[in-house]
């Protein structure tokens, strides 16, 4: 009998011994932070985007780990903005994605012909930031106003060719005025009771840029709330990203 | 027999060594029968009756011995033989029935989008209530209200398939000598069908993928040879061309029903390289590797050459196949439609180039069960999943139509146009619509399919003006509308005193989705011989069509016409023409006036949608043509909601945005699905589709 728990006392010593592996992950915790802004290079103005994956997302590859790494993502705030702040020490080519002039191009066969990647060391904290070619930029035209009348809420919005590259002056599709109950108003959140879509067919919609667009909330909007407004428009190329304007908001009484 | 002599003979030296004097007899005995060792013994013994006691040891040791050697020899059988309870190459290649089995595997395995696939749930499942339709804009259901990109890992289905078509290719031409020249040309065609079909799964998912051509062998190539890196697509299109030119060359013309033969093989040639086609002309998105190989797209340059392989492939079936038309007959509508319904059962139809056979009970599906309309549910409590929408009815034929194309509901005065039957607003409707499609009132299984949306009991009088405005997708206004929220229903009271339920049967019903939620409810491939005690889940066994000879001809009419557009000599148009008449023709549709009137790629398309409706091909056309995310932009589809108007005693039609405001769109990155992530961890060399 005592034999018999000196055996399982011994099985049970040998299990945690074994579990009791010192040998932690061999690496560091992430601990670099990189930081910046995606711009217009024409402004110097911060892109606006939208949370999330249909907005505009970094793309690291880490270059001192192996010369074709898998790709690491992360994405902008829609601001613009970006900062992340658990990277790993090393030497990065960095690259952003989004509703712009892509910063790596490639002719028909597969050569890139264009490459505006940045390859730099990522330590400490790291900004970078990078100047890129909106397709459009979506500007607002004075302030949204509120008609009281059927309550809804009308914006006027400007859009221009944000890049002189012709490659990528496809047809401009739709306008949207996205209207949303918090700050995150965009493709990714609106309310589609009061949102309201305009699409182009063909080059109709070329014929309004640089021309005021009045667009006016569908149905009712409810007294007394803030609503966040935002308008949105892209072109006829790739995923078919949005740009955007910055958002407003609006009280209705 | 070899190694029992040679046991002996061991035997035999050991003996001798104690007894060198009768090496002699030793040898006689050789010679006589060397099994019995007693006997051995024995004869030792008489001739040395002094050794008495030496001899009952040695008896004794000797008998020990052969013990030992016998056990000796039973053990040394061969053990490193191939376990018998795994069936081997030798049993499956050597008879044409072990052929047939492995083929049924393969065949088993195909990826095909029945009656049992889903977006949601993949290929081969039995839970079909996320039908496709409902992805495509053919269909409303309660249980898929949006787009949907595929939400299964199709990447590790697809890759075993093609190791077991690979495998076939290797080996069989080790045992060709089992059977005719002929055959054996046939099976291996018959592999590389599956094989392409395979491809194709994968290609029109993911663009360019691993190009897996031999059986991959692990460890005896390093992981980082398996890693194989994704081809272009354009490659993988060329695989497939090239897999299927052989079938071709190498099948024979005909083959037991649901497998392939050279003319399937053409036929599929005509829908790869028509998808490719399309993609080099219409696709936008373009991934490169660091090798210059394109991922995803395929260069426009190359757009008239695919559709010129497509158009050829496709005429390769003239006159092997024809459109069913058993009992079809001129100007008799009742008849087409008749027709057009039978198409789909009638297992010696002339149409069917590869189908998909079931059998109850080994195998199954439940496409009844979920699809048939309320009123004839089943025991499993499953109906009305597929209902189509009205902007797919509207591209019919046959119905009152606005000029805008939309369905005409109301008469010039803007009042509601006023039937006494749900069914005779459709009574000029082509046949094709009502084979596909039950309409309100239509009769299915000797029943009439009840579909209304309410009763109206406001005032008739001078008619009635819209319950809504026109686009309005708030819902129906409570005042003057009777309606059900469930089948449940508690009867109305008309002003002439009899009782009608607020809703059909079948619905509309206003919290039960159970119910027709469009006005339609599907009917192609519904049996209409099952009955309800039948209709459920695992229990249906009608036959797939996953290729039949109307979409060769509309293959090859979109390639025609392709063609023609970018201005290849040729009598393209005049070809496409009369390609698309033979369609309508059988549909009973109206036929196109002129080679002229077919001015458009949408009419070819177009056709396409109303002829392969419900058979999951439409989601893939809609991708290939880069249209969907124009189609699907926040896009609500429409619905035709019938009333009673209780004072008139009249039914009317109101056309409407789905009043469940169930929104669709369609993320441009699904053109290229993502690739699944456990994938990309097994090898990195797999480079992610954009925006994933």
């Amino acid at each position: 009998m005592k034999k018999k728990i000196c055996h399982i006392a011994l099985c049970i010593l040998i299990t945690l011994t074994c579990a009791c592996n010192k040998e932690f992950d061999d690496y560091p915790e992430p601990a670099e932070t990189l930081a910046g802004n995606v711009k217009d290079a024409g402004s110097k103005n911060n892109v606006q985007s939208e949370a999330g994956d249909r907005g505009m997302r970094l793309v690291l590859e880490e270059l001192s780990w192996s010369a074709t790494p898998t790709p690491y993502y992360f994405f902008t705030m829609q601001d613009g903005t970006f900062r992340n702040t658990k990277i790993f020490k090393g030497n990065y080519r960095i690259s952003v994605e989004g509703p712009f002039v892509p910063l790596v191009q490639y002719d028909g066969s597969g050569n890139i012909t264009v490459d505006n990647r940045k390859t730099m060391d990522v330590a400490g904290t790291t900004n970078v930031d990078f100047e890129v070619e909106p397709f459009l930029n979506v500007a607002w035209v004075g302030e949204p106003v509120y008609n009281s009348a059927d309550q809804t809420v009308s914006v006027q919005v400007r859009f221009t060719r944000g890049t002189a590259n012709t490659a990528f002056h496809q047809n401009v599709t739709d306008v949207f005025l996205f209207v949303s109950p918090n700050t995150y108003a965009g493709n990714n959140n609106y309310d589609n009771k009061y949102s309201v879509q305009v699409n182009y067919d063909g080059t109709s919609g070329n014929d309004l840029l640089g021309q005021t667009v009045t667009l006016t909330t569908k149905d009712k909007l409810p007294p007394s709330r803030t609503y966040y407004l935002r308008v949105g428009a892209r072109v006829d190329y790739g995923l078919k990203y949005y740009n955007y304007t910055d958002i407003k908001s609006i009280s209705t009484p | 027999m070899k190694r029992s002599m040679k046991d002996h003979t061991t035997h035999g030296n050991i003996y001798a060594e104690f007894h060198p004097a009768i090496e002699k007899r030793k040898n006689i005995r050789m010679k006589r029968s060397m099994t019995d060792h007693t006997t051995q013994g024995n004869v030792y013994a008489e001739f040395h009756p002094v050794a008495e006691n030496r001899n009952i040891r040695m008896k004794l040791k000797i008998f020990l011995l052969s013990i030992i050697c016998i056990i000796g020899q039973v053990a040394c059988t061969d053990l490193d033989i191939p376990p018998m309870n795994v069936i081997q190459d030798k049993d499956v290649f050597a008879t044409e029935g072990g052929i047939r089995i492995y083929m049924a595997r393969c065949y088993s395995e195909l990826a095909m989008e029945d009656f049992r696939y889903s977006p949601t749930r993949g290929t081969n499942h039995f839970w079909i209530i996320n039908p496709q339709p409902a992805n495509t804009g053919e269909a409303l259901s309660r249980d898929l209200n949006g787009a949907t990109a595929e939400q299964f890992n199709f990447w590790e289905r697809a890759y075993p398939l093609i190791r077991e078509a690979n495998y076939f290719l290797e080996t069989l031409p080790s045992y060709a000598k089992n059977f005719q020249e002929a055959d054996v040309n046939h099976w291996l065609g018959e592999a590389r069908f599956i094989r392409a079909f395979t491809y194709m799964a994968l290609v029109k998912r993911y663009g360019g993928v691993p190009i897996v051509d031999k059986v991959l062998s692990y460890p005896d190539q390093s992981i980082e040879e398996l890693r194989i890196p994704r081809a272009s697509e354009e490659d993988v299109y060329d695989f497939i061309a090239a897999d299927l030119d052989f079938a071709y060359a190498n099948m024979k013309g005909s083959s037991e029903t649901g497998r392939a033969n050279k003319y399937v093989a053409a036929a599929f040639k005509s829908r790869a390289m028509l998808y490719a086609g399309s993609i080099a002309k219409y696709n936008q998105v373009q991934l490169f590797d660091g090798s210059q190989n394109r991922l995803c797209g395929i260069p426009a340059t190359k757009a008239n050459a695919y559709f010129k392989a497509a158009y050829d492939a496709a005429a390769l079936l003239d006159g092997k196949y024809t459109l069913y038309r058993k009992s079809w007959a001129a100007g008799d509508k009742q008849a087409q439609m008749e027709n057009y319904i039978n198409l789909f059962f009638d297992a010696t139809s002339p149409e069917n180039i590869l189908v998909k056979e079931y059998k109850y009970p080994e195998t199954v599906h439940g496409y009844d069960a979920y699809n048939v309309p309320r009123q004839l549910m089943g025991g499993n409590g499953y109906s009305a999943e597929v209902n189509p929408t009205l902007n797919f009815v509207e591209l019919f034929d046959g119905i009152p139509k606005n000029p805008d194309g939309t369905i005409k509901t109301l008469d010039d005065a803007g009042k509601y146009v006023l039937y006494t039957n749900t069914l005779d607003l459709f009574a000029n409707a082509e046949p094709r619509l009502r084979a596909t499609v039950i309409v309100p009132g239509d009769i299915f299984k000797n029943e009439s399919i009840e579909i209304y949306r309410g009763i109206y009991t406001g005032s008739a009088t001078g008619g009635i003006s819209r319950l809504l405005p026109a686009g309005s997708t708030a819902p129906y206004p409570s005042a003057n509308i009777v309606s059900s929220a469930n089948a449940q229903q508690t009867p109305y009271t008309l002003p002439n005193g009899t009782k009608k339920n607020p809703a059909g049967r079948s619905g509309t019903f206003t919290a039960d989705g159970t119910c027709s939620v469009s006005g339609f409810s599907v009917r192609k491939y519904l049996d209409p011989e099952r009955p309800t005690a039948e209709v459920l889940e695992n229990r249906s066994d009608q036959t797939w069509i996953e290729m039949r000879y109307a979409e060769v001809l509309l293959n090859r009419a979109e390639a025609a016409y392709e063609l023609y557009a970018a201005g290849q000599a040729g009598n393209y148009l005049q070809d496409a023409f009369t390609l698309i008449n033979q369609v309508r023709e059988r549909a009973g549709a109206s036929l196109l006036a002129s080679a002229a009137a077919l001015n458009n790629i949408n009419i070819v398309r177009n056709e396409r949608r109303k002829e392969l409706a419900f058979e999951n091909k439409v989601w893939w056309d809609l991708k290939r043509w880069r249209v969907l995310d124009r189609e699907q932009n926040g896009t609500i589809y429409r619905t035709l909601m019938p009333f009673y108007a209780a004072q008139a005693g009249r039914y009317f039609f109101d056309a409407r945005f789905d009043e469940r405001n169930s929104r669709y769109t369609f993320d441009n990155r699904w053109y290229y699905q993502e690739i699944p992530g456990s994938e990309i961890s097994k090898s990195q060399n797999l480079i992610q589709n954009p925006g994933y």
